[in-house]
Order: structure tokens, then C-alpha cells, then sequence
């Protein structure tokens, strides 16, 4: 037992000095490119990201040993290179980027003590419905304020940040709880729709009440990401827990349904489609396509090998630092820079998803779920959306992005992931231990 | 639940390899379309942020440089001096491309020839300043009294230095103002464009050397040297019957000369007097248009000259004149034998005074004149002297080199003497420059029907006495129907003495180390023309 934990935790050390040294190389690389000169602070830049990561990696090894050793060396890189590309298109940026990021770390190392048991979570389901919904009603409150048109954000003494974000997790954290409590009554069919077998609307009313009430409040802040990523964080947890398809494919019609009428009743959704469709139309390519059309350029640029860190024009960009912070990365590094950064979240994915199959228990799997789907669909819809594979939706890259709020908030779920790890492999291990010994 | 979980890795991994193929297809296959978008500036404003080198001539004035300014496209190019190097540097504009020197050196400017990109190793990691330095092999004095001296008349001046094909000067009037076109706002530099455009007297056109004229009896030197070189004519015989107008067979149309004047005799007295009725004599029968067809092309007629300036005109000496019809003495014509007359015997006659179909640009007459001064050989003509890179080491000096042996150095130096002889006692005698050792040739070249409608012309050359001349030189000045008749002798000799007179004075530098921002005007005014022109206005032509 003792032999694994110790191999799980010199991985992860050895892992996040890999990471360590990838990030101060790239911010070295980022500042010969821009200034053709070392930057200065780059010793104590590493001194500072290796302080950090060992700061997160000793939590681990005190409060989650038995954890797996991938999670927090991926999520460690992915916010290193944010940070180097943060820093290197803006520089004003880069000093509450770091703030934020060690804010992060504390909220890393706080879940960690805080959470000792993630099922304990469960019972405050409905305290968690109850601070999201507040969360999110926080930037009409006198705390809110706009900030360039959006109306989602909130400042508590200097801090400003997005309720939003952190209303997502107590989302999460409901509809884990509520669906591990009513997931037998809820497959189990009581009426019909035409050809849908439906359940009991009792059981399905708090749920579709507390997601109506989120996506209308998203909806009237004109903030399209969230809604949909919620919205496909419900769906996905609704079908794993309840095992039926039926919502699955009620939910993905209800969204179409949905998706039309934002499209012919809201006027920012329509020019939005057709930026998709045909972003190099005239009336558009200047305008609602400006965007998106930049960023195609941005990627066209790097081609397979990038331009170099600091040696491209990323900044031509709008909004590059947040929502398209991955259009620099493909512009600078690349193909396969661009690649790279997937396979990260990918991996992060892949471990958070097997990690749900083996916990034993219903909430720990749909936690698990729910986190893996909430990083990867937030990966996905941003990056897709600067590919154009989809409709543009401006959400930032988990780890990535300028920003805050998310970053805080992914810390706090990769803490969850890491707790929920060490708790199903300590389980696990026992059990082997006690079939090892012959009765 | 684990089925489900398991359909949800499936379909997620099925998302990410969506992501994937769109992300190849956008950085590899669609790539290299969008970055030729025409929308994509990118690209576009890359290049033309990047450093840029500085143009100067070998003196030291600036003549082209970057300064950095704080707009998307992050330097601009300025043009210190305005219209006066115009036609040799070019302009270098965003939306309209480069011409000059800016064209045909843009790879050393912007430092992407082998020798600017990688001085060493190091410099695959840095992004130093890689943009080399133009130097020009004009001198901005030479120049500016070539301006001064043309003044408000269109033409051409072209002043080179024989022995290695360096351009001391090339201007031309009307110029135009390159920082016009080459500003970052579209509007400015289209309406500076359009406005030059639509200019009847089209400034933008290098006159010098990609404009082509009637040589006129400047052409004479090139039948002089096809003469000496095919053995036909010496500088003894034959000798030309004095007489006032030749009639050539074939027409009725008499080739007289100018002001009615009788003249004749051997190639020396002929040249120095540019007697026309002489020279037509010897193209059409002495010589014949083989002869002269080879003469003209061994200067560098009917080729474009190996200049670093882009587009130069093709000097032409038409090569068709139809069959021979009779040779004197044989039953059958032979080609081979002088006095043979062919179909247009009469054009050729027009065509050995420089009329009829022949044209020629300022610079390759220019080119004539240097061929014969230096002993038959024709360097390749150039602008550029050398290249510096960011520092101010040298990375390349441009080497001379032979572009045509035009005529034996033997039957040079006689053409020389011959030419020397029209500065002391002919038509070029206001070229004459006091301790040195001058020739030329005028021309006046007629342009219509109308015989007051004349270019004036003046080839030569200049030197220490019994040196290879230093500079040799070409002007043309444009007809001008308020001026009238303009003689080569009158209107172009005394620019070409100033031009000359300049050129073999030392060279004093403007500015050794340029700065990047010196005063606004660089270099100061020339000292005024210390020799201003005495001669009597009534002397003969």
C-alpha cells in the first residue's frame, strides 16, 4: 500500500518538475521572442511556479496520498502555458494572473483539507441549489457591476470576479446530490409523452426548476457559454445516473428547440450562426466575423510548427488573453503546440472519467462525471468554436485563460477530483489487503 | 451506470478527434489558402512592420529610412530628401507594392538574404535586427546639381563613372515625392498616386532609364565606332565630299544640315562639326545596315542594360531594311560590299543621324559615352555600391564587372581623341572644363515634322588629362513648344559641364555616421555653381 503511494507521489514530483521546467523554458522563449532578451525575473519566476506546484504537491501527499499522480501535473502545465501566453500578449495581466494562480493553489490546498470525505457533500445539496442561484442573481445585487457590456460580474472589498463560475460548482454539486437521492424513482417511467416514457413530474420539478432558473439568468445576461455548457453538464449527469436515453434525447430536442428560438427571437444569436456558416462574408468579415475570422488567421499562421513564442502576431486577435487564448497557441506553437494542450485536457479527462468508473459509490461516480464533462465540454465549445467546428461561444479554456474566477474554481475541482481518488484507491487497496490475508 | 460513462468517454474522445481534424485542416491543408486570403493582412503587415534597412548615397545623405511608429503597422517609411532620389530608390508602400531600389534590393533591406539572416549560431534564437543597409553609389552633391542645373525643364540627366559602371547621378524632371505613396493611410497614398497618375508629364516614370528617345546626331559616336570597328572607315578616308544636303538613293527627300551649312571631309572634322549629310552618307553606303545593326547592338542596342533598377527600357536601332537591290560595280548585290542600296536604303540614312525608327534611353547613351571612354568596355551600370548590415559592417560590395566589349581599345581611344576634338573646337565646346580633358557629342534630335519641335542632347566625358575620363555623362532636355528649337550644343552641354564639373571634384561627405533622426533637412544646400556660364550666346553650333 505504502509502496504505491510512494510511486503515485514521485511521479506527480517528478512530473510537475517536468512541467516546472517546460514553463520557465517557454517563458524564456516568450521573452527572447517579444524583446530578443532573457527576461530578467526568469530565476525567480522558476522559483516561484516550483514554490507553488510543491506547495500543491505536499497537500496532496499529506490530505490525498493515495491520489492519482497525472491530474495535478497536467492541470499544473496547462496553467503554466496560460500563463506564459497571458503574460506575453499582456503585461499587465501577468501580475494578477499569478495572483490568481496562487489564490488557485490555496483553494487547491484548502478543498483538500476541507472535503476530507467528498460523499459528505451530498447532504448540502440544497444549500448548494440555494448559494448557486444566489451566485448567480450576485451581479444584479449592488455588489454587481458591468464591464464591457456583460453583466456578470460581482467585487467584494478588491477582489472582482464572475459568481458565475462558482455558481457552476454548486450546480454540479446539487444535481450530483439530488440525482444520487431520486435516481431509482426518476427511471422509472410513471406517465407517457407520445413514444416518451416520462417520470414522476414530482421528482423532476426541483431539477428542471433549478436548471430553468440558471439558463434564464444566463440567458438574460446575453452570456450564451455558460448556458449551454450547464445545459450539457445536466443532461450528461441526468442520462449516467438515471441509465435512460429518453432524457438524452428529450434534453438534446428540448436544446434544439431552444437553440431555434434564441436564433429567430434573439438578434445577437442570428448574425452569430450565419459568422459561422460564412465568416468571410462582406457584410460580416468586418464585423460580427471579425473575431473568429482573426483567430482562423492566427491558426493558418502557425501552421504546423507555429511562428515561435513571442515571435507571432497573436495580439491582432480581440479578446486573445481570454476566450482565444488558444488561438495563440496555435499561432505561436503551432499544430502542434495547439495539439499538445488537447491531448492535456484530454488526459486530465480520461483520468477524472476512469476514476468515476471504479468509485463505488453513485455520488462519487457522478461527481467524477460531472467534473470530467464540465472540463471537457468547456474545452471543447471554446476550442471548437475557434476551429469553427462550431458556432462561436466565448467561454474561457479551463486552466488556460486569463481569468480569475475560472481559474480558482478549477483548482477547487481538480482538489475534488484528487479527494475522490484517494478515497476510491484507499478503498480499493483495503479491499485487496483483506482478500490477501486467508480468512 | 458504468455503461454510461463509458458511451461518454467514447463520445467525447469522438469530439476531440473532430477537434483534431478541424485543427489540421485549418493549420495545414486550409493554411497556406488562408494566409493568401486577401483579407489577411497579416502577412502583409508582418513585412512591413519589420526593421527595414536605411538607403544612402556614398556620401552620406539619407535617402530612404524606417522610423517606428505607433500604429498596427509598427514602421513607416520616410524619404528624407523627397523627389530627389525618387527615381532611383523608389517608393515602398502598403498598398502599392515597391519599384527601385526598394524592389530589386527589398531582400537585403528587410535581411533576408543568407548573409544577413545567420552571421552565427546564436542568431537562430534571437531576434536581433537582421535588415541590411543600402549604399548607393550616387552622390547626393552630383545629383542635386544635376536638379539645379536641368531646372524646371523635362528631361534626363544620367552621370556614371566609365570604369566600373557606377551611377553618380541619375535624375530626371518632373519627379515625384515617394513618402506620398509609400503613407500608411490608403486614402493619402491613393490620392498622391492618382493625382501623379493622372499627370500628362507622368512623374513616376523614371525617365532616365525607362523612357526612350530620337538620340539624334549623339547617335553619331555609335556610327563613328561601328564604322572604325568594321575596318570601312578610319579616321583617315574615306573623305567625305563637303556639301549642303545629300540626297540618299532611292527618295527624293535631300538629308541637309543644320542651319544649311556645307561640311564634309574625314571622321574627326565630321564628328566635330556633326555634319549630317556626311554621317547618313556613311551609314546608308558606307557602312551598310549590317554594320551598323552590329555596331548599335555591340553598345547595347536592342537589350535592356544589366541595371539594378527594375524595368529599364530597350534602346532600339531597327535591323530591317529589305532586300539589297544593287551593289556598284557587280551584276549581283553583295551585302558585303559597301554602297550597297536595299529596299529602305533612305530610312537607314535617317537612322545613322539617330532619326527614323532608332531610340535610345538617357542611360544607354550614357553607356556610349562611358564604352568609348573606357577603351571600348562597357561596365554594367549600377546604383548600388555596397551593403551594410544593422551594425554598419560591410556584408557585400558589389564587384564590377564587363557588360561589352562595344569597339577595340585601339579605335576607342582614336573615337576618344575624335570626341575630345568636338569639346575643344566643335559643337560641345560649353562643355569645356578648364584643366581637364573633356569630349562629348550633341544632338538635337527632331521630334515631329515641325522642325522648331527638337530634344536637346549631350553625350560625354571628363578626366584628368591623359587618365581614363572618371565620368562620363548623358542629358537629354525634351522639346518644348514655348522654346522652340533647342540645340544639344546650347541647352544640354552646359548642365552635363556642371554635372561633370561636380563629379570629378572630391566627394566631401554629408554625414559619415547617420543617426536615425539628424535634423530634418540633411545635407546642406550645395555651395552655389562657382562657374557660372560665360560663354558668348552667338558662338556656331
Amino acid at each position: 500500500m505504502t509502496e504505491l503511494r510512494s510511486l503515485r507521489r514521485r511521479v506527480e514530483l517528478g512530473l510537475i518538475l517536468l512541467g516546472t521546467i517546460i514553463t520557465a523554458s517557454a517563458y524564456a522563449l516568450a521573452g527572447l521572442g517579444t524583446t530578443a532578451s532573457l527576461p530578467a525575473d526568469v530565476v525567480p519566476f522558476l522559483g516561484v511556479v516550483l514554490a507553488l506546484m510543491i506547495v500543491a504537491h505536499l497537500a496532496v501527499r499529506r490530505f490525498a496520498p493515495n491520489a492519482d499522480g497525472l491530474m495535478l501535473p497536467l492541470a499544473a502545465l496547462l496553467n503554466g502555458i496560460g500563463y506564459v501566453f497571458v503574460a506575453r500578449l499582456d503585461t499587465e495581466l501577468a501580475a494578477p494572473q499569478a495572483t490568481w494562480t496562487a489564490l488557485g493553489i490555496a483553494a487547491f490546498v484548502a478543498t483538500l483539507i476541507v472535503v476530507r470525505r467528498p460523499r459528505d457533500l451530498q447532504r448540502y445539496r440544497y444549500t448548494f441549489l440555494l448559494v448557486g442561484i444566489l451566485l448567480l442573481l450576485l451581479p444584479f445585487t449592488p455588489l454587481g457591476f458591468e464591464n464591457l457590456g456583460a453583466q456578470i460580474w460581482a467585487r467584494i472589498g478588491p477582489i472582482a470576479f464572475q459568481p458565475g463560475e462558482l455558481a457552476k460548482l454548486a450546480l454540479l454539486l446539487f444535481f450530483a446530490g439530488y440525482l444520487v437521492e431520486n435516481r431509482e424513482l426518476l427511471s422509472v417511467s410513471t406517465f407517457k409523452i407520445g413514444p416518451l416514457m416520462l417520470p414522476d413530474p414530482k421528482r423532476l420539478g426541483p431539477l428542471l426548476l433549478a436548471l430553468g432558473a440558471a439558463l434564464v439568468i444566463f440567458v438574460y445576461q446575453s452570456d450564451l457559454g455558460p448556458s449551454l455548457l450547464l445545459l450539457m453538464l445536466f443532461l450528461v449527469m441526468v442520462w449516467v445516473a438515471t441509465e435512460r436515453l429518453s432524457y438524452l434525447v428529450l434534453g438534446s430536442s428540448l436544446f434544439a428547440l431552444g437553440a431555434y428560438v434564441a436564433y429567430t427571437q434573439f438578434s445577437h444569436v442570428a448574425p452569430r450562426f450565419e459568422a459561422w456558416l460564412d465568416p468571410w462574408n462582406p457584410d460580416l468579415v468586418r464585423g460580427e466575423a471579425y473575431q473568429i475570422v482573426q483567430a482562423t488567421y492566427a491558426l493558418a499562421q502557425g501552421g504546423l510548427t507555429g511562428t515561435g513564442l513571442g515571435l507571432g502576431n497573436p495580439e491582432r486577435v480581440p479578446v486573445v488573453t481570454t476566450d482565444f487564448v488558444f488561438a495563440a497557441i496555435g499561432e505561436e506553437l503551432g499544430l502542434l503546440g495547439g495539439t499538445a494542450v488537447l491531448i492535456c485536457f484530454l488526459l486530465l479527462v480520461g483520468s477524472a472519467l476512469r476514476l468515476s468508473i471504479v468509485a463505488d459509490h453513485a455520488f462519487d461516480k457522478l461527481l467524477a462525471v460531472g467534473i470530467a464533462t464540465l472540463i471537457a465540454t468547456q474545452a471543447f465549445i471554446i476550442v471548437g468554436g475557434i476551429t469553427r467546428l462550431l458556432p462561436l461561444t466565448g467561454i474561457a479554456l479551463p486552466f488556460v485563460s486569463y481569468g480569475g474566477s475560472s481559474l480558482v474554481v478549477n483548482y477547487v475541482l481538480l482538489a475534488l477530483l484528487l479527494r475522490l481518488s484517494d478515497d476510491v484507491t484507499t478503498r480499493q487497496l483495503r479491499r485487496v489487503e483483506r482478500e490477501a490475508v486467508p480468512a | 451506470m458504468n455503461r454510461q460513462i463509458r458511451r461518454l468517454t467514447i463520445a467525447i474522445m469522438l469530439c476531440y478527434l473532430a477537434l483534431f481534424a478541424q485543427l489540421n485542416r485549418v493549420q495545414i491543408f486550409d493554411a497556406q489558402a488562408l494566409r493568401d486570403n486577401p483579407d489577411n493582412t497579416r502577412d502583409v503587415l508582418a513585412n512591413y512592420s519589420r526593421p527595414r534597412g536605411t538607403v544612402s548615397t556614398i556620401d552620406g545623405a539619407v535617402v530612404a529610412r524606417s522610423v517606428e511608429v505607433d500604429t498596427p503597422l509598427q514602421r513607416q517609411r520616410e524619404y528624407p530628401e523627397a523627389d530627389l532620389f525618387a527615381q532611383v530608390s523608389g517608393f515602398f508602400s502598403l498598398h502599392y507594392g515597391s519599384t527601385g531600389v526598394e524592389q530589386v534590393y527589398d531582400e537585403e533591406l528587410a535581411g533576408q538574404t543568407p548573409e544577413l539572416e545567420l552571421e552565427s549560431l546564436s542568431d537562430l534564437f534571437v531576434d536581433r535586427d537582421r535588415s541590411g543597409s543600402v549604399v548607393l553609389s550616387l552622390r547626393s552633391d552630383v545629383q542635386r546639381v544635376a536638379r539645379d542645373a536641368l531646372g524646371e525643364r523635362e528631361g534626363s540627366v544620367v552621370a556614371l563613372d566609365p570604369r566600373s559602371g557606377e551611377i553618380l547621378a541619375l535624375w530626371s524632371w518632373p519627379s515625384y515625392d515617394p513618402n506620398l505613396i509609400s503613407a500608411p493611410d490608403i486614402e493619402r497614398a491613393s490620392e498622391a498616386r492618382s493625382l501623379y497618375l493622372l499627370d500628362p508629364a507622368d512623374p513616376m516614370l523614371g525617365r532616365a532609364y525607362q523612357e526612350r528617345y530620337f538620340p539624334g546626331s549623339s547617335f553619331k559616336v555609335v556610327v563613328s565606332a561601328a564604322g572604325l570597328e568594321s575596318g570601312r572607315v578610319t579616321m583617315d578616308e574615306p573623305s567625305y565630299e563637303p556639301v549642303s544636303s545629300w540626297t540618299p538613293p532611292l527618295t527624293t527627300r535631300p538629308i541637309t544640315n543644320a542651319g544649311g551649312a556645307v561640311c564634309g571631309g574625314t571622321l574627326a572634322e565630321i564628328l566635330r562639326v556633326s555634319c549630317n549629310t556626311a554621317f547618313a552618307e556613311m551609314g546608308a553606303l558606307t557602312l551598310g545596315p549590317e554594320v551598323l545593326a552590329e555596331g548599335a547592338e555591340g553598345f547595347g542596342f536592342n537589350g535592356r542594360p544589366p541595371i539594378d533598377l527594375p524595368a529599364p527600357a530597350r534602346s532600339v536601332f531597327p535591323t530591317d531594311y529589305g532586300e539589297p537591290l544593287s551593289t556598284p560595280d557587280l551584276d549581283d548585290p553583295d551585302p558585303d560590299v559597301a554602297g550597297t542600296v536595299y529596299e529602305n536604303t533612305p530610312a537607314l540614312a535617317q537612322a545613322a543621324i539617330g532619326q527614323h525608327d532608332v531610340a535610345a534611353t538617357p542611360l544607354q547613351m550614357a553607356l556610349v559615352a562611358a564604352g568609348v571612354a573606357n577603351g571600348g568596355v562597357i561596365m554594367e551600370p549600377r546604383v548600388v555600391h555596397e551593403i551594410r548590415n544593422a551594425d554598419g559592417d560591410l556584408v557585400e560590395r558589389l564587384q564590377p564587372s564587363a557588360w561589352r566589349q562595344a569597339m577595340s581599345p585601339s579605335n576607342a581611344a582614336a573615337l576618344r581623341q575624335a570626341m575630345i576634338g568636338v569639346v575643344t573646337g566643335g559643337t560641345a565646346w560649353r562643355m569645356a572644363i578648364p584643366g581637364y580633358e573633356v569630349g562629348g557629342k550633341t544632338g538635337t534630335a527632331r521630334v515631329a515634322e515641325d522642325v522648331t519641335s527638337t530634344h536637346a542632347w549631350i553625350v560625354g566625358f571628363a578626366g584628368p588629362q591623359g587618365e581614363t575620363p572618371h565620368v562620363a555623362v548623358a542629358v537629354v532636355v525634351l522639346a518644348d513648344e514655348d522654346v522652340g528649337e533647342q540645340a544639344g550644343g546650347r541647352v544640354a552641354a552646359p548642365v552635363a559641364r556642371a554635372v561633370l564639373e561636380r563629379a570629378l571634384s572630391p566627394a566631401s561627405p554629408v554625414r559619415v555616421d547617420d543617426p536615425p533622426d539628424p535634423s530634418p533637412d540633411g545635407a546642406p544646400d550645395d555651395a552655389p555653381d562657382d562657374a557660372p556660364d560665360d560663354a558668348p550666346d552667338d558662338a556656331p553650333e
